[in-house]
């Protein structure tokens, strides 16, 4: 699969769609399976099994990479890991049924997981 | 609803170019369509528009126009859509579609909910926004800026239906009846939480990936030597040839 463009801000998903509050990202990277896994963790383990949780993103782009000390040629490297191209404006995770307080700390922990700078949004007013 | 005034002006600045001239005076794009007219480019002042929608209670918006230097300068509309910018949240460009004091139309109302019901309160649940936005059907007069749902006597496994919404007078609410708006869902238990924590484990395919990985890595390895040996004999050909 080519790198592909990730330039220009996100067209889709931009909005909070499913829950209350949410979790906007403000610049651009690969978000790899493990990075959105530990955000996840990080949200459901703040709110202590209340509320719901939406994880926006999917990783649905593999990237390949050559082993370390290889040389080149010798065809492509084989499979690294999985990751969802992330713009800005993309809405990454949404919370619903708890109180403000503790959507933002849960996401504010989330964010800590991830390699991008991010803000917290809610469904009425931005932040 | 009660109308609030506002002011525009015939827009002649158009495409992306005249649009972002526009903002950086101040004003904001919009266009006023509806009742079988020709759509119209307009201009407001961005200070008057976002006094009126931050202090409305949603984007819902019955409104007066007046167009300065119009055949028709005075205008009843309801605020359609609002674009903001994804980022900053800066007002892009207003819809104003024109109504008629006397007709029926109608328009998504938000649904906001009021106290916190029984079987959050007491047993744990989660209450579920279901629908955020409902259609209603009514004259501009009568329409809702926002439909409020008491959910205080909500228990676990019960739901408002709309069927249940008790519209305000002279409003039509449009949908199936039997659609729930808001409902209590019984929280998650521990077993279904290690459920689900099994199964985002199982997701993660990072551990196959790591095998894949130190494969690949003792394959080019293992594949050096015939590389070399090839290299070899190569060299031997050359040689050969030079003899």
């Amino acid at each position: 699969m080519h790198r592909g463009s990730r330039t220009g801000m996100a067209s889709r998903g931009e909005n909070v769609a499913f829950g209350e509050y949410g979790l906007q990202s403000l610049e651009r990277c690969w978000l790899d399976t493990k990075q959105i896994e530990a955000a996840r963790v990080a949200v459901t383990r703040y709110m202590k099994r209340r509320g719901k949780v939406w994880i926006r993103v999917f990783p649905d782009k593999s990237f390949t990479k050559k082993p370390l000390e290889t040389r080149m040629g010798k065809g492509k490297g084989p499979l690294e890991s999985w990751v969802a191209v992330i713009r800005p404006a993309n809405v990454l995770i949404e919370v619903d049924g708890v109180t403000e307080a503790v959507a933002r700390e849960s996401l504010r922990l989330a964010a800590t997981k991830l390699p991008i700078k991010t803000k917290f949004i809610s469904r009425h007013k931005i932040s | 609803m009660k109308s609030v005034s506002l002011n525009a002006f015939p827009r002649t600045l158009a495409r992306r170019s005249g649009v972002k001239k526009l903002r950086t005076v101040g004003r904001i794009p919009a266009v006023i369509y509806g009742r079988q007219k020709e759509p119209q480019n307009l201009e407001i002042d961005s200070k008057d528009i976002d006094n009126l929608i931050h202090h409305s209670v949603s984007e819902n918006l019955l409104v007066d126009l007046t167009i300065s230097a119009d055949a028709r300068p005075s205008r009843l509309a309801l605020v359609q859509e609002v674009q903001h910018h994804a980022l900053s949240g800066k007002m892009l460009h207003v819809d104003f579609h024109e109504v008629a004091a006397d007709e029926m139309v109608s328009i998504m109302v938000a649904v906001e909910t009021a106290g916190e019901a029984s079987g959050v309160k007491n047993g744990g649940g989660v209450l579920e926004h279901v629908l955020h936005k409902i259609k209603v059907r009514a004259l501009p007069k009568d329409l809702p800026e926002v439909l409020t749902l008491d959910v205080t006597h909500l228990e676990i496994g019960q739901a408002i239906h709309i069927g249940d919404i008790k519209p305000p007078a002279g409003v039509e609410i449009i949908g199936d009846k039997h659609i729930s708006v808001v409902a209590v869902a019984a929280p998650l238990s521990e077993a279904a939480e290690a459920a689900a924590a099994a199964e985002a484990g199982a997701t993660g395919e990072v551990e196959m990936i790591k095998e894949k990985k130190e494969d690949g890595a003792a394959a080019p390895a293992g594949k050096a030597a015939p590389a070399a040996k090839a290299a070899d004999k190569g060299g031997e050909k050359k040689a050969e040839k030079k003899k």
